[in-house]
């Protein structure tokens, strides 16, 4: 099995506030984070597979990029999360729900890769802080 | 993306924040001559000693809270390494910050054995996933929970007294 990773940068705007929160309560936990801003998202795809004997390749690269370039950048990148994006209507656009969307974007679109599966999804918000997430879920909900 | 359809419970990830501290060191086993000490530890030996820029990585796991999106405990985890870590290895003499149950001398090995434990104790249990402390770009340390607990278990890391700890001091 073979790890193959494809790393891709988007740029957005969001900002934290749970609705059900007031005011004063969404700044104690959201701080400065609270206000419109933005990020340079950094964006690292894994996919793991068998290396195709006729190709050398697990997957072809190019095909990887248009498939993160139409599912993910032209929904996310020069977007405002929270007002552009349908998933983050109900759902605070953290680099963990990202994330997690991202996932759960790709990995449908993977399966019919032949031999191709999804393993993580790493997010960059900035140089000090990433998420990873490899599909995983709780059982205590 | 909505609870109605989706998978059941929450996901799970790992979020990794990254910080930087500037400590001196010397690499010094009293276990060893000194002449064996210079043979092993080579430059690092120089009894003047010397520092480095280290850069560490800590790495929590646990389920996505929906009100926050995030884990329970990232919120604080910037203000618990500034306190606990930051506020005492930056501009400070590893020698005397590494208490001895953690290695004979100041290695990145030792150091990053001892942040362990220190944000290990500050966390609920299980949420420290993974640490990283780079002494260069080039020499770096990872432990892990599995391997922790693992090493734990099997007595090769015993329980640190209480007096002992890094944590305490």
């Amino acid at each position: 099995m073979i790890h193959l990773t494809k790393r891709m940068e988007f740029c957005a705007a969001h900002a934290y506030a749970n609705p059900a929160w007031t005011e004063a309560e969404n700044r104690r936990v959201f701080g400065k984070c609270g206000n419109l801003h933005g990020h340079n998202y950094v964006l690292e795809v894994t996919i793991k597979g068998e290396m195709s004997p006729d190709t050398g390749m697990v997957m072809n690269l190019s095909a990887l990029k248009a498939l993160i370039a139409e599912v993910v950048m032209d929904q996310f990148d020069h977007k405002h999360l929270n007002k552009d994006v349908p998933y983050f209507q109900d759902k605070l656009p953290t680099p963990e729900h990202l994330a997690v969307v991202i996932w759960e974007l790709l990995e449908p679109r993977l399966e019919t890769c032949q031999g191709v599966r999804l393993h993580r999804i790493r997010l960059h918000e900035d140089g000090s802080v990433f998420v990873d997430y490899y599909g995983e879920r709780s059982a205590d909900v | 993306m909505s609870e109605q359809m989706g998978p059941v419970g929450l996901p799970v990830v790992e979020v990794t924040h990254t910080f930087q501290f500037s400590a001196a060191h010397r690499m010094h086993s009293e276990r060893f001559s000194p002449e064996e000490n210079a043979r092993i530890y080579g430059r690092c030996n120089n009894p003047s000693g010397h520092g480095h820029t280290y850069r560490l990585q800590v790495t929590i796991r646990g389920p996505v809270a929906p009100e926050s999106g995030t884990i329970e405990e990232r919120a604080r985890l910037d203000a618990l390494v500034q306190d606990w870590i930051l506020e005492r290895f930056d501009r400070a003499d590893l020698n005397r910050l590494i208490p001895p149950c953690y290695g004979p001398t100041s290695t990145t090995e030792a150091l990053a054995l001892c942040l362990w434990e220190i944000l290990d104790d500050l966390l609920p249990s299980g949420r420290l996933w993974r640490l990283r402390v780079e002494e260069t770009p080039n020499n770096f340390i990872e432990l892990n929970r599995t391997e922790m607990d693992r090493s734990a278990g099997a007595g090769l890391r015993p329980p640190m007294e209480r007096g002992q700890k890094a944590s305490e001091g």
